[in-house]
């Protein structure tokens, strides 16, 4: 049993790894993911006893406690009770001698039998890691990356130790080679205590059961790796998630705002964190545990945004939405799509508040919203299916985005001009005079749909709800303005409900899909898996009739001859258009 | 689109011509001491002299100079033209846009309000007023302005209800404005020319109000008006008075509603769909891009 309490490690001054605690049984495998300088592998080579830097706090090995052990001790542990496959594959193998001599020597180190038996385990070990004797009596400048590879994990494995701690294991390998050696690595980790370090999610995920996320030398969350990659809690997990290049995500890959810093007080990632309160800078958050998920973050994970519970209503006779339900999280795209008639944009309005609703209820931040003022808007706002209706023609650029300051009178009139030019400048529209002065009718498609976002986004709200935001657009200028939209999520946690008619684009943009048929939501989860899985017919349809490039389609529509004329003899074959 | 109605009609032959007698019978009543040397109710002394030098249009059967007499009253058409327009206009704004604003039962109200004045005839209810109350020039504007709003207000709120769904409008909305900051900034900019066209209308039909009722005998005596100055010279048409006395009172009151409704005209036919419609097509074709489904 490996048990490390208030771990801490500080290179001169600046800690490293800052109160780590971790629990494993025999058989437990865990996997450390975070990007490079999170610590990850300070922690390896702590329980390795490599570390250089100053240590404090406990790291027991089935009772022994390894930084209060002198070096000699440590080094009787080291390589037969734990042992660590390294990170540098190049330089972790002596290039004098052969690899069989150095897996011999491993084992004999620890007086593990006689030499001649050591040498036989050593070939055998070899064998069973995948080189065979003509391998085995190779130097390592005459094995390709992955032979070398496996001639370290022999070498880890050649005292048969209790833990055995994996650094970026597969690093530097190629997909198919990277593929085997995981095989290798999970038959032996098997029935010991396993640590998998590495930036690799995908290596992570395939090598442990538990996985835990480090930053800036804190874990900040932890779980089953499957709940966990599924459904990340903490906003660092996700963006970690979202910018990692995977075959599982449609959506686009973000990033993290801003970049790591050790020794920040408060919540180690408030600078970078998109939802932080005032607490988050004041006081570290503490590891709790919360469904089988430890987090640690001030507000219990990604928040809830906006819910709209069993929304329904009618017009008239025509009932257009029936007990909605979606929740909408911050920092994520929810995209709803249907066709037109669906009550797409009468759910959009209904939760910004210009419909009112017959029964059900809106829930901002898991507050009811009653009657909606300048707060609310603040926080939620709208961008218009068709943009140039939405701006007066009557003003001007800059008066187009001054409106929304003016009608929460937010600062002077100096401060208002100036965050007028930063929203215009973060939709990348030019902020000189003379586009300030221009009519909504001087502006083509596009610089009309970025006025309009940047008149939404001039009051830095949370959520911004798109009704269509590129249905009238070429598809050019389409990809910009997702591209923004994808941005301004990822640097400011930005919430999209995003209305579409077109399941190909909501796609590459959100995080989860609501199907919308005839006011119901027929179909609801993550993208991913409503496009790879569809449930429901309807969600199948749309998914059949979306856009693709192949220019593979059964239906062809046929226009019989006889309502073409007498005169026309050959019938016209048109291509149904979906 | 950006059209702005009230800078069209500066081309506008109409609106020109209609500017230039208006802007006459302003200067005559701006500068009627200047352009007069005698009081409007002054007596000279003689009655029924000719045209001559001292008196332009010679002296009436009061013995008051008909020139001062001309000029006083164009005071008197335009100020309850003025402030009938304005009390009136200001009436079917505030009737009009709060109905089509607030809807429910106080639109309601206000609607059938305005069916049932219009039903009623406002020169009946100015000639059983003046009969019961002593005529007055302010009882005459207020009256006037009571009965001639429900019209208007009938075309602000059905204007409003088609921009209260207007794109631009709920964007407003969503930012948080409430109904003063909408009315303010959208709605009322929107209905500016409409706004205009409406107390030119209102202004003519003031006038010619005014005109008759003092024509009718149903005004206040002392009160100079065109209209009482032609139903006094009607008197003695067996005189040849009726050339300088009728003829120039007739004229000038001509020449204001000509005037008032050339400008009407010329603004009507700027904000009318028709055209605007064309104008639209024009723009859109310069710039292809802004055509949506």
């Amino acid at each position: 049993m490996l048990e490390i309490k208030d771990l801490v490690v500080s290179y001169s001054g600046t800690r490293i790894l800052n109160r780590v605690n971790l629990q494993l049984e025999q058989g437990d495998s865990l996997a450390i993911i975070g990007e490079s300088g999170a610590g990850k592998t300070t922690l390896g080579l702590a329980v390795m006893g490599f570390v250089e830097g100053t240590v404090s706090g406990q790291i027991r090995l089935d009772g022994k406690n390894l930084p209060a052990l002198s070096e000699g001790e440590m080094r009787s542990i080291r390589g037969k009770e734990i042992a660590m496959v390294f990170q540098n594959v190049e330089d972790a193998l002596n290039p004098l001698h052969n690899i069989h001599a150095q897996v011999r020597e491993a084992m004999t180190v620890h007086q593990n039998g006689s030499k001649a038996e050591a040498s036989t385990r050593a070939y055998r070990l070899l064998e069973a890691v995948g080189l065979d004797r003509e391998k085995a009596e190779s130097f390592p400048h005459q094995l390709s990356g992955g032979e070398r590879q496996r001639a370290l994990i022999a070498m880890a494995l050649a005292n048969d130790p209790d833990v055995l701690i994996l650094d970026e294991p597969t690093a530097s390998l190629d997909s198919l080679t990277k593929s085997d050696i995981l095989e290798l690595l999970k038959a032996a980790a098997a029935g010991k205590i396993s640590i998998t370090i590495t930036h690799d999610i995908s290596t992570a995920a395939r090598l442990s059961k538990t996985m835990a996320v480090l930053y800036a030398g804190k874990i900040v969350e932890m779980g089953r790796t499957e709940d966990l990659l599924k459904n990340p809690l903490h906003p660092y997990t996700r963006g970690l998630l979202r910018s990692y290049p995977n075959m599982t995500a449609t959506k686009d890959l973000q990033g993290v705002p801003g970049r790591m810093a050790h020794g920040v007080g408060g919540c180690p990632f408030h600078e970078r964190c998109t939802q932080k309160l005032e607490i988050c800078a004041l006081r570290e958050p503490v590891l709790q545990k919360l469904d089988g998920r430890s987090i640690a973050c001030h507000r219990g994970g990604i928040v809830p945004l906006l819910q709209l519970l069993g929304i329904t209503k009618s017009f008239g006779q025509s009932e257009v939405l029936k007990d909605v339900n979606i929740a909408l999280h911050e920092g994520e795209t929810l995209a709803v799509v249907g066709e037109s008639g669906s009550g797409k944009t009468t759910l959009a309005r209904i939760a910004i508040g210009l419909y009112d609703l017959d029964e059900g209820e809106v829930l901002l931040e898991e507050n009811r919203v009653g009657k909606r003022g300048l707060e609310f808007y603040r926080k939620v706002q709208m961008t218009y299916q068709n943009s140039k209706e939405s701006l007066s023609h009557r003003m001007n650029v800059f008066d187009l985005v001054k409106e929304p300051l003016d009608v929460q009178r937010l600062g002077s009139p100096e401060e208002k001009a100036s965050r007028v030019k930063d929203a215009l400048n973060c939709v990348e529209l030019p902020a000189d005079d003379r586009f300030l002065g221009r009519y909504p009718h001087q502006l083509s498609g596009g610089e009309a749909q970025r006025v309009a976002i940047a008149r939404a986004m001039v009051l830095q709200p949370k959520l911004l709800i798109a009704d269509e935001p590129t249905s009238a657009l070429d598809a050019s200028v389409q990809a910009k303005i997702l591209r923004l939209l994808m941005d301004l999520q990822e640097q400011r946690g930005l919430s999209i409900l995003f209305i579409t008619h077109d399941i190909a684009l909501a796609r590459k943009v959100s995080d989860r899909i609501a199907v919308l048929h005839r006011g119901r939501i027929v179909e609801e989860g993550p993208t991913n898996e409503v496009i790879a899985g569809p449930q429901h017919e309807y969600t199948r349809m749309l998914l059949e009739r979306a856009s693709d490039l192949s220019g593979r389609r059964e239906e062809m529509w046929k226009i019989p001859m006889e309502v073409l004329g007498p005169n026309r003899l050959n019938t016209i074959e048109m291509r149904k258009t979906a | 689109m950006h059209i702005d109605p009230l800078r069209d009609i500066t081309h506008n032959p109409f609106a020109l011509e209609g500017l230039a007698m208006l802007s006459l019978i302003v200067l005559m009543a701006a500068l009627a001491p200047v352009l007069s040397s005698y009081q409007p109710d002054y007596y000279t002394g003689q009655i029924f002299s000719h045209p001559s030098s001292d008196h332009l249009l010679g002296t009436d059967s009061m013995g008051q100079d008909i020139w001062s007499r001309l000029l006083y009253g164009a005071r008197t058409s335009l100020v309850v033209a003025a402030i009938v327009a304005v009390l009136t206009t200001s009436l079917s704004v505030f009737i009009g846009a709060s109905s089509a604003l607030l809807g429910g039962p106080y639109e309601r109200f206000w609607m059938r309000a305005v069916d049932a004045m219009t039903a009623i005839p406002p020169v009946i209810v100015l000639i059983l007023a003046g009969a019961y109350i002593q005529p007055s020039l302010l009882m005459l504007i207020l009256l006037l302005s009571a009965l001639s709003w429900p019209e208007g207000a009938r075309i602000i709120r059905s204007q409003v209800l088609s921009l209260k769904e207007k794109e631009h409008i709920n964007a407003s909305r969503t930012f948080g404005a409430n109904w003063k900051h909408i009315l303010r900034n959208h709605i009322v900019p929107e209905l500016g020319p409409l706004i205009t066209a409406l107390m030119i209308q209102d202004a003519r039909r003031a006038v010619f109000m005014e005109a008759s009722m003092a024509f009718l005998g149903i005004s206040d005596p002392m009160v100079i008006s065109w209209g009482k100055m032609m139903q006094q010279a009607l008197d003695f048409t067996y005189l040849d008075v009726w050339k300088w006395w009728l003829l120039p009172a007739g004229l000038a009151l001509s020449v204001t509603l000509v005037g008032l409704t050339f400008l009407g005209f010329a603004l009507e036919s700027a904000m009318d769909p028709r055209i605007r419609k064309s104008s639209r097509i024009e723009m859109e074709i310069e710039n292809p891009r802004t055509i949506h489904a």
